[in-house]
């Protein structure tokens, strides 16, 4: 007791593999690499431009590519990974906003996610009668 | 009083830095009644079994905001957390993770402290009031603005929730970040400006990834991770509107 | 051995301590405060109340009616210098907080909002939902944030004052981090460091309300006055002595027995009326509701349950959604805690000890008779409360005496110099090494942890809601042998950092001595008055012989020499205590009396 030392050793514990440590953090993780099927979609869709611009030939033939069995299987993979994305984007959007009242009570979170969701819902569908 | 004849298995993270290379898992067996907390058979374990055992605890009704652990994995306050939902299985408890391990179950936790004194969290008036003038008018409404941010008990879970500050603790991080917006939404201050120099860096608000598991372990609903999201849109409107008014922009 | 130096050293970092170092930081900003605390500041024990607050604010209140509220509360046990002083400070005070941004909860106009509390003729407490205590706190930790000259020491844990020429001149502390110690001298020093409730097994407070400065006082020979006095709060969970707020009832919650039945109009507190109305049933003062549940125990009309006899606080006509923004904290114990839905059921609750009326004895300017030494808040005996505290007085007797006590420190301070440091650090190194020689001591055989039971058990036993001689005698034998046994610790950790192992063993040095101030000053008082009830032939209160003050002094390693000393009376003459209907009919027969006069 009586040396004047210092005898504080604080422990630093390591980060490696810390998304591993929650279900939540994987399910933050997941949540992150879904964009990844995302950016790739886009890469698919621009594919599609440069070869509309190359002549109705090319085009077609990117087409083509797409109604093959593996990309099919690829659409079908990334409908699956949108459809949660679009869920968790508006499951975390009631934390990005301000704080809403109505009648003098605060809105509730569920309630933005859904409406959210369900705006997304009913424009997708628009854009598909649309297109169809 | 009940007969004790229920027993569970705690296992404790040690760590005594004068003794210790680094922590272990020591296993401790304990009767405990229905209405037990985990605090309850650690202040049993430390007065029965081994006086050594540290932790932090003072109120025992989830308001002081000393006994934050790491139980079963998650962040909790002992205090608030009860064997019985544990029970037959074991249960771990550890210090909470982020923090370096000063003793045991201590964390070290000036880090925290130093940021909180850093965003000058008190009222920095908008209109200098006099005490014989009275009270500012506040309304219910203005209040709400604010109230749910100004109760956070600082136990620090959210801090052990948030992988970014784990990974990097120049991170302001989530409690303390609410604190911020709090003083920011209180009708009477007029302190933001100063504040959101370090809220606008990357230090500050943007230091977050929106994993928001921080609001999930708060134990009083504070929801830190939005009062920071929220709070990207201000900053980003801050920003360009430096571009259209160069002067008290953001005030 | 580190040394540091301020002008002023508080010690205790709750709402007392916090508001003391502001002021001083405001009184004069060259001045170095030394802000002492066994705990970060936010997990001060004033963190835990939470019903509020009480300031003079309506149009139909006065500040007399706060004051006869208070003296008659306290069963004019109260030194009415200080009451006046106190009730005419508490609404500035509240409305400092205000300022520095306490959220006050608020009328839909945006003025500040209140309600009523137990033993007050009009609703005159402020409140931030039922976390009030904690908002303040926050509110006082934030704020002193913005003062350079206070240096906080957080987490050191006083182990002694340093006393030379007759005066205070500082502390020695202990690092809890690494276990050193430093000493810090200082011109003045205040005692700021809540209550000893620990003293009994089932209460209310804190693990960290172990009466620290009051031992640290008495040692050194300043009295401990009116410690008899330890108040009963009526509504705790069973086992755990967690607290129900008074302002459950204060917003409407009734009292029930086992037959549902509201008993409280069996002990003249009646009649019985759906609303709530001022000091009458359930808004009776605390000690009174105490004592009726403990004679509805006797009666066999209490609920029996593995924690002891339980009363029922009946919430669920207040219905979900006012309970939820008025007592949220109150709902969250319940349905956590006990599994309870306040909304739907009753709450089984009984009486546990709360708060320490006494303490170090301090005049109305919080000096004690120790030269540089202050005293306020909880653990100071400056007479505002008397033989019972009202609820929402001890969350303004902090901010405003906390206040004083830092405004006449820094006069103190500045009136004095700095002393010869090597005869006090002389005097801290032995401090030192008796700290430490507790730990490397070998030989001992007790526990403290052991110590500390029996000592909380025998205080139950001996000076609970009612107490016969017989039993105070057994608890004053008790707390000799514990003293004894004492001697004789053994503290099982012997490292540096962080061994609470230590401080809970000096911790139950200062319960053990504090107790048996408690037990030796009821014991001595031949009398009924407030919290203080015996059952052996002194059922009256006896204002011949006992309008006093008690004085415990230290007489070195033995029981306290008890002397007593005259009550301040200014205009109010001890009366009946009556409430309810009876409490109008005596207000009305005192001022026919003074009409006369």
């Amino acid at each position: 007791m009586s040396a004047q030392m210092d005898k504080r050793r604080p422990y630093v514990r390591s980060m490696n593999s810390w998304w591993k440590r929650d279900p939540f953090f994987v399910r933050y993780m997941v949540m992150e690499a879904t964009s990844v099927l995302v950016a790739l979609y886009a890469v698919i869709l621009l594919v599609g431009l440069l070869r509309l611009s190359q002549g109705e030939a090319a085009f077609n033939g990117w087409l083509g590519a797409l109604e093959s069995g593996p990309s099919i299987l690829l659409h079908v993979l990334i409908l699956v990974v949108f459809l949660y994305h679009l869920w968790s984007w508006f499951k975390v959007m009631p934390k990005t906003l301000p704080m809403i009242f109505v009648n003098g009570k605060k809105l509730p979170a569920d309630t933005i996610t859904y409406t959210g969701v369900l705006l997304a819902v009913v424009v997708n569908l628009i854009v598909l009668i649309i297109l169809v | 009083m009940a007969d004790t004849t229920k027993t569970i298995e705690i296992e404790v993270l040690r760590y005594r830095p004068e003794q210790d290379k680094e922590p272990f898992f020591q296993t401790y067996t304990v009767p405990f009644e229905d209405d037990w907390s985990v605090l309850q058979g650690l202040q049993y374990i430390k007065d029965d079994l081994d006086g050594t055992l540290s932790f932090r605890w003072s109120c025992r009704m989830a308001i002081c905001g000393s006994c934050g652990m790491m139980i079963d994995g998650k962040p909790r306050l002992a205090c608030r957390t009860f064997l019985r939902h544990y029970h037959p299985n074991k249960l771990r408890v550890g210090p909470l993770e982020h923090f370096p391990i000063e003793r045991d179950l201590v964390v070290v936790v000036e880090d925290f402290i130093r940021k909180l004194e850093s965003i000058k969290p008190y009222i920095i008036p908008k209109e200098p009031r006099k005490l014989e003038q009275g009270e500012y008018l506040q309304t219910p409404a203005q209040l709400e603005q604010f109230r749910q941010f100004s109760g956070c008990i600082n136990c620090m879970l959210c801090y052990a929730a948030c992988p970014q500050y784990g990974l990097d603790s120049k991170f302001t991080g989530p409690g303390v970040l609410a604190l911020m917006h709090r003083y920011n939404a209180d009708s009477r201050d007029g302190g933001r400006g100063e504040r959101m120099a370090l809220g606008h860096s990357e230090e500050g608000f943007w230091g977050c990834t929106a994993v928001t598991y921080c609001s999930e372990v708060c134990p009083k609903d504070v929801d830190p991770a939005n009062a920071i999201n929220q709070n990207k849109m201000g900053s980003a409107i801050d920003y360009f509107l430096r571009f259209v008014a160069p002067r008290g922009a953001g005030k | 051995m580190e040394v540091f130096k301020a002008d002023v050293a508080i010690v205790g970092a709750g709402g007392t301590g916090l508001r003391a170092a502001i002021a001083v930081a405001e009184a004069d900003p060259s001045l170095k405060v030394a802000l002492v605390s066994k705990v970060y500041p936010m997990r001060s024990h004033t963190v835990a109340a939470e019903g509020g607050a009480a300031g003079v604010v309506q149009d139909h209140d006065s500040l007399e009616y706060h004051f006869n509220d208070t003296v008659g509360g306290g069963d004019w046990l109260c030194d009415q210098d200080v009451v006046e002083y106190f009730v005419a400070h508490c609404t500035e005070e509240l409305t400092q907080l205000e300022h520095w941004g306490c959220p006050w909860s608020r009328k839909p106009d945006g003025h500040i909002n209140v309600r009523a509390f137990g033993g007050m003729k009009i609703e005159r407490t402020w409140f931030a939902a039922d976390t009030s205590g904690f908002h303040m706190l926050h509110t006082l930790f934030q704020t002193s944030i913005k003062y350079p000259s206070i240096k906080r020491f957080d987490e050191y844990f006083c182990v002694d004052l340093v006393v030379e020429d007759g005066r205070c001149q500082g502390v020695v502390v202990i690092e809890v981090a690494t276990g050193r110690l430093t000493f810090i001298q200082a011109k003045a020093v205040i005692m700021a460091t809540g209550g000893a409730g620990r003293v009994f097994r089932e209460n209310t407070n804190g693990g960290i309300v172990t009466g620290d400065g009051m031992a640290l006082a008495y040692r050194h020979g300043v009295p401990l006055r009116d410690l008899e006095f330890m108040q009963y709060h009526p509504t705790c969970m069973p086992g755990t002595g967690l607290l129900f707020t008074e302002a459950c009832r204060g917003e409407g919650g009734f009292l029930l027995n086992k037959d549902g039945y509201r008993f409280l109009q069996d002990y003249g507190l009646g009649p019985a009326e759906d609303k709530p109305r001022n000091k009458y049933m359930e808004l009776g003062p605390r000690d009174r509701i105490s004592q009726a549940i403990w004679h509805e125990e006797k009666k066999g009309r209490t609920i029996s349950t593995p924690y002891g006899e339980v009363v029922h606080l009946d919430l669920r006509h207040l219905g979900e959604r006012k309970l939820r923004e008025r007592l949220p904290l109150i709902y969250e114990l319940a349905e956590e805690y006990m599994d309870i839905d306040p909304a739907h059921s009753p709450i089984p609750v009984r009486p546990g000890i709360h708060y320490t009326m006494g303490g170090i004895y301090a005049k109305l300017n919080t000096e004690t008779p120790l030269p540089g030494l202050y005293a306020a808040g909880e653990c100071a005996g400056n007479g505002v409360h008397g033989a019972n505290r009202l609820g929402s007085n001890s969350l303004v007797d902090i901010i405003v005496f906390g206040k004083l006590a830092g405004v006449e420190a820094a006069k103190f301070s500045k009136s004095t110099q700095f002393s010869n440091p090597a005869a006090l650090e002389t005097q801290a190194k032995a401090v030192q090494e008796r700290a430490i020689g507790l730990v490397t001591k070998t030989g001992g055989k007790e526990k403290h942890s052991v110590l500390r039971r029996e000592m909380g058990k025998s205080m139950e036993n001996g000076c609970g809601i009612y107490r016969t001689a017989a039993e105070m005698q057994a608890t004053c034998d008790k707390l000799g042998e514990l003293r004894e046994r004492y001697k004789n610790l053994d503290v099982e950790d012997k490292s540096n950092v962080w061994n609470n192992d230590w401080l809970g063993a000096l911790e139950v040095g200062y319960l053990l001595q504090v107790a048996e101030v408690v037990a030796h000053s009821a014991l001595n008082r031949k009398e009924s008055r407030g919290a203080h009830q015996r059952l052996d032939g002194y059922e009256q209160r006896d204002d011949a012989n006992y309008l006093k003050h008690t004085l415990a002094y230290c007489t070195g390693d033995g029981p306290p020499r008890i002397e007593y000393q005259d009550v301040v009376i200014t205009k109010s003459k001890p009366g009946t205590r009556a409430y309810g209907a009876a409490g109008d009919k005596a207000e009305q027969e005192r001022k026919k009396e003074a009409g006369h006069g």
